[in-house]
């Protein structure tokens, strides 16, 4: 003991306040690193700055008058870490406070800082805080209070000195955080240990330094890793990159039955059409798990070897882009959430990328495409070997496209699943219905909700003709390019921008908002001046330029 | 017997209202980088609006602690014999747990405390404090205070429509309304709070639609007892729905609120939106 035993200090009150006025520092020295630990319970990285701003009101509060016992002392900074506690570590900060206000000084006539009494506010500490938050987990600040108690109990017992009990508690207090990951899966998934507990692990660490003298008393503690390895920094990289790879897409699980299964064929299968996957099965059963950018294809697949059922499908990317985004940013991103399998799917047609990605972005993670469109109809076996395929026994069927919409209409009376067809004329009528699809309604109200929508968008394109043609009545010579809206010829001209523009003035009339889709033929630099063109011209609506990646029309629009 | 009605800052309650009834209000704290502001208090909500967009280090929010409760109930209990604490959705904040610690903390005491988890926000949790609060001053009892609370619980509506879902998203609160996210269109989610969350209700094309889906929302909503029009940063618009839906309202006023910094943290410049008490049926 030095400082304890300073003479002016006759019941440890100035060194209770030197040790705590540490432990703030100790949290300041390493507060970035607690923070970049945080991903429990939510993974917003404020756990150290919490902490520190908690402390810092005890320290605050104290300022430099450590008069009175130590009990009394203790007793304030309970109040002010009370006061001050910020977030869930602040809350759970606050109950070590009480205990060593509950158990120092209690006695009259006791010894300064005993073991004893630093071993009971551990446990007050740690009973308490099990009781204070809502839902207690281990792997965190409760788990190394709950050991640390343990720890200084058994230390205490051994007549062990406060310097002993604090020395076995600093030490002990990393080996418990080092295990927070095999208590705690998330833990373990982003390879962090839980923030909280080793910001009272550094904590024990500043303690101890000033009681032993040692300068400075704040330091930078490592973190304790599971088996020494060291920690990065930050959260493991795939964790967060994940997010950041565009074709994260669906993890995608589902279960196939029939006899005499070949898993080496379908497991080879599954690796063309997506990545990582896992086939494996028993007697008549193979269990598939792969990740899909569209989880339609190895569903389809599935089909092709027997029954398929158990379907699972978790959309990654959904689940990855505000944790991206947040780490981008250093901010709070969404706790992770797998989406159970949709009560209600949707089978769209489409053609080109930009649609593609479109539709799935905007199907609530429920919706596939069939790809197709005017010179390419797909067949009523696609159509049906899609619905068969959607994970759900509920389907909504847009065929977007006049030409299928026969076709798609043959579908109910071939499969076991209720499928509803709306029957969208275009693929730009079929985007507007699509944002109508809500989950919270039933299958009818969609139905009915997506044909209204349907009902009330007027649908327009801009192509160039390849050969002479006649067109509702209309003949266009090769070269030349026509607008048309609905079923009739608007417009014809040379320049796809002009005819584009003058399609859209003539039939913008009592329009709210018009959605342009880009066709694969624009370039990027044409694209990027239409759509400043368009953004320019029109301001009695709002205008939407999306790619769309269409074969054979330079735009379509449509018209809400 | 007194009876003191508490709710915290994310009632979004106007002062005027909380004076008229009595209604004391705790704020929950913001933390921007190193500074703390109290929610309405020492920040204010165009102050707010005004850094959100342009912050580098995203604001966090916490609730109010359970040593400020304890200030606050220890100093309505000279004046008062029992206190109602009405509070915002605990699967959204710490606020209601932190009441109910401070009851725990405080111990035995002469005054009664009941807490109530709302599992509402802003003026949805506003107008159940402000029935509470007429209904005790009609001499309801602590009891029937609270049992009415947690009946207009079921029956309060929160509506909001943002412009975009980012800062839900990295505020943590995205809730169910998941899959909203992502969209390559530049679409306007209107959300509601469902057990306590946030839930999608729909999409609009555009914000005019959605303009037009928010009062359209009222009608199907009426009855009505009680109806707030809110607004981040755009009073004009939301003026513009209130006189639209007046004819729903309880004497023909919608009342227009701004949404404070804590809720507004959450939703983003640009969000419109409604508070409503539907009437009871039958």
């Amino acid at each position: 003991m030095q400082n304890s035993t300073d003479a002016g200090d006759t019941t440890g009150a100035m060194l209770l306040v030197s040790m705590i006025r540490a432990t703030a520092k100790a949290i300041e020295v390493n507060r970035d690193t607690i923070n970049a630990l945080n991903v429990f319970p939510v993974p917003d990285g404020d756990t150290g700055t919490n902490m520190m701003l908690t402390l810092r009101s005890v320290v605050d509060d104290i300022g430099d008058d450590a008069s009175g016992t130590i009990g009394e002392v203790a007793k304030r900074m309970a109040r002010a870490a009370l006061l001050g506690a910020r977030g869930n570590s602040g809350l759970i900060l606050a109950q070590f406070f009480k205990g060593l206000s509950e158990s120092l000084g209690t006695t009259d006539g006791e010894p300064l800082l005993r073991g004893t009494s630093f071993a009971k506010s551990l446990r007050i500490a740690a009973t308490n805080s099990y009781k204070a938050v809502p839902n207690p987990v281990e792997g965190t600040m409760l788990t190394v209070y709950r050991e640390c108690a343990d720890v200084a109990e058994a230390s205490a017992a051994k007549n062990g000195s406060f310097e002993n009990v604090l020395s076995a508690v600093a030490a002990s207090s990393l080996e418990t955080v080092r295990r927070t990951p095999q208590l705690l899966p998330v833990l373990a998934e982003a390879e962090v240990v839980d923030s909280g507990g080793f910001g009272f692990a550094v904590m024990l660490d500043g303690a101890l330094r000033a009681l032993n003298g040692e300068e400075p008393a704040a330091r930078v503690v490592e973190v304790p890793m599971p088996g020494g390895t060291k920690f990065s920094g930050s959260v493991k990289a795939d964790f967060i990159d994940a997010s950041e790879e565009i074709d994260w897409g669906y993890c995608t699980v589902f279960a196939i039955q029939a006899e005499d299964l070949d898993l080496d064929k379908i497991r080879a299968h599954m690796d063309q059409l997506g990545r990582s996957p896992i086939v494996d099965g028993t007697d008549g059963i193979a269990k598939v798990h792969v990740h899909m950018e569209d989880p339609g294809l190895a569903l389809s697949a599935g089909i092709e070897y027997g029954q398929i059922s158990n379907i699972e499908i978790a959309n990654m990317d959904e689940q990855t882009a505000g944790w991206a985004s947040a780490r981008r940013g250093d901010a709070t991103s969404p706790p992770v959430a797998t989406l159970a399998a949709p009560d209600i799917a949707v089978v769209a047609v489409a053609a080109g990328d930009g649609l593609t990605d479109l539709i799935i972005s905007t199907g609530l993670g429920a919706t596939s495409v069939v790809e197709g469109g005017d010179t390419m109809n797909p067949s009523v076996a696609e159509l049906l070997a899609a619905v068969n395929a959607a994970p759900s026994k509920k389907v909504i069927l847009l065929p977007n496209n006049k030409n299928v919409v026969a076709a798609a209409q043959q579908v109910p009376d071939l499969t076991g699943k209720d499928v509803r067809v709306v029957p969208t004329r275009s693929v730009q009528t079929g985007v507007a219905a699509l944002l109508a699809f809500n989950m919270g309604l039933s299958l009818d109200q969609n139905e009915k909700a997506m044909n209204e929508v349907a009902g009330e968008v007027g649908e327009g394109r801009v192509c160039q003709a390849s050969r002479d043609v006649t067109i509702y009545g209309h003949e266009i010579k090769a070269g030349m390019t026509f607008a048309t809206f609905d079923d009739d010829i608007v417009t014809v001209g040379r320049d796809p921008l002009h005819v584009l523009i003058k399609l859209i003035e003539e039939r913008s009339d009592g329009a709210e908002i018009v959605t342009v889709y880009i066709g694969e033929t624009v370039t990027p630099e044409q694209a990027e001046t239409t759509k400043k063109t368009l953004e320019d011209k029109f301001s009695d609506f709002d205008i939407e330029v999306v790619h769309g990646g269409q074969p054979h029309y330079d735009y379509l629009i449509a018209v809400e | 017997m007194s009876i003191a009605v508490v709710t915290d800052s994310t009632s979004d309650l106007p002062a005027d209202l909380a004076e008229k009834h009595g209604i004391s209000v705790i704020p929950l704290n913001v933390h921007i980088e190193d500074e703390t502001f109290l929610d309405g208090v020492t920040i204010s909500a165009d102050e707010m609006y005004e850094r959100l967009p342009n912050s580098k280090v995203i604001p966090t929010t916490s609730a109010p602690s359970v040593g400020s409760y304890v200030e606050l109930y220890e100093e309505l209990a000279k004046t008062h014999d029992e206190i109602i604490s009405i509070h915002l959705s605990s699967k959204l904040s710490l606020t209601y747990n932190s009441a109910v610690n401070a009851v725990a903390e405080m111990g035995e005491s002469s005054t009664r405390i009941s807490v109530v988890d709302t599992q509402q926000a802003s003026m949805a949790l506003g107008w159940i404090a402000v029935r509470a609060a007429e209904a005790i001053s009609d001499g309801a009892s602590l009891d029937e205070a609270t049992a009415l609370a947690k009946n207009l619980s079921e029956r309060a509506v929160f509506i909001g429509m943002v412009d975009t879902l980012t800062y839900l998203v990295r505020g943590g609160r995205i809730g169910k309304a998941q899959g909203f996210v992502g969209s390559l269109l530049r679409v306007r989610p209107i959300l509601t709070l469902r057990d306590g969350e946030a839930h999608p209700v729909e999409r609009a094309r555009n914000r005019k639609k959605g303009i037009g889906r928010l009062k359209a929302l009222v009608a199907e909503y009426a009855p009505l007892e009680k109806l707030a029009v809110l607004y981040t940063t755009d009073k004009a618009d939301a003026g513009e729905i209130a006189n639209d839906v007046a004819e729903f309202a309880p004497d023909g006023f919608a009342t227009v609120v701004q949404l404070g910094p804590v809720v507004g943290n959450y939703l983003g410049p640009g969000t419109l939106g409604l508070g409503l008490i539907k009437a009871e049926s039958g």
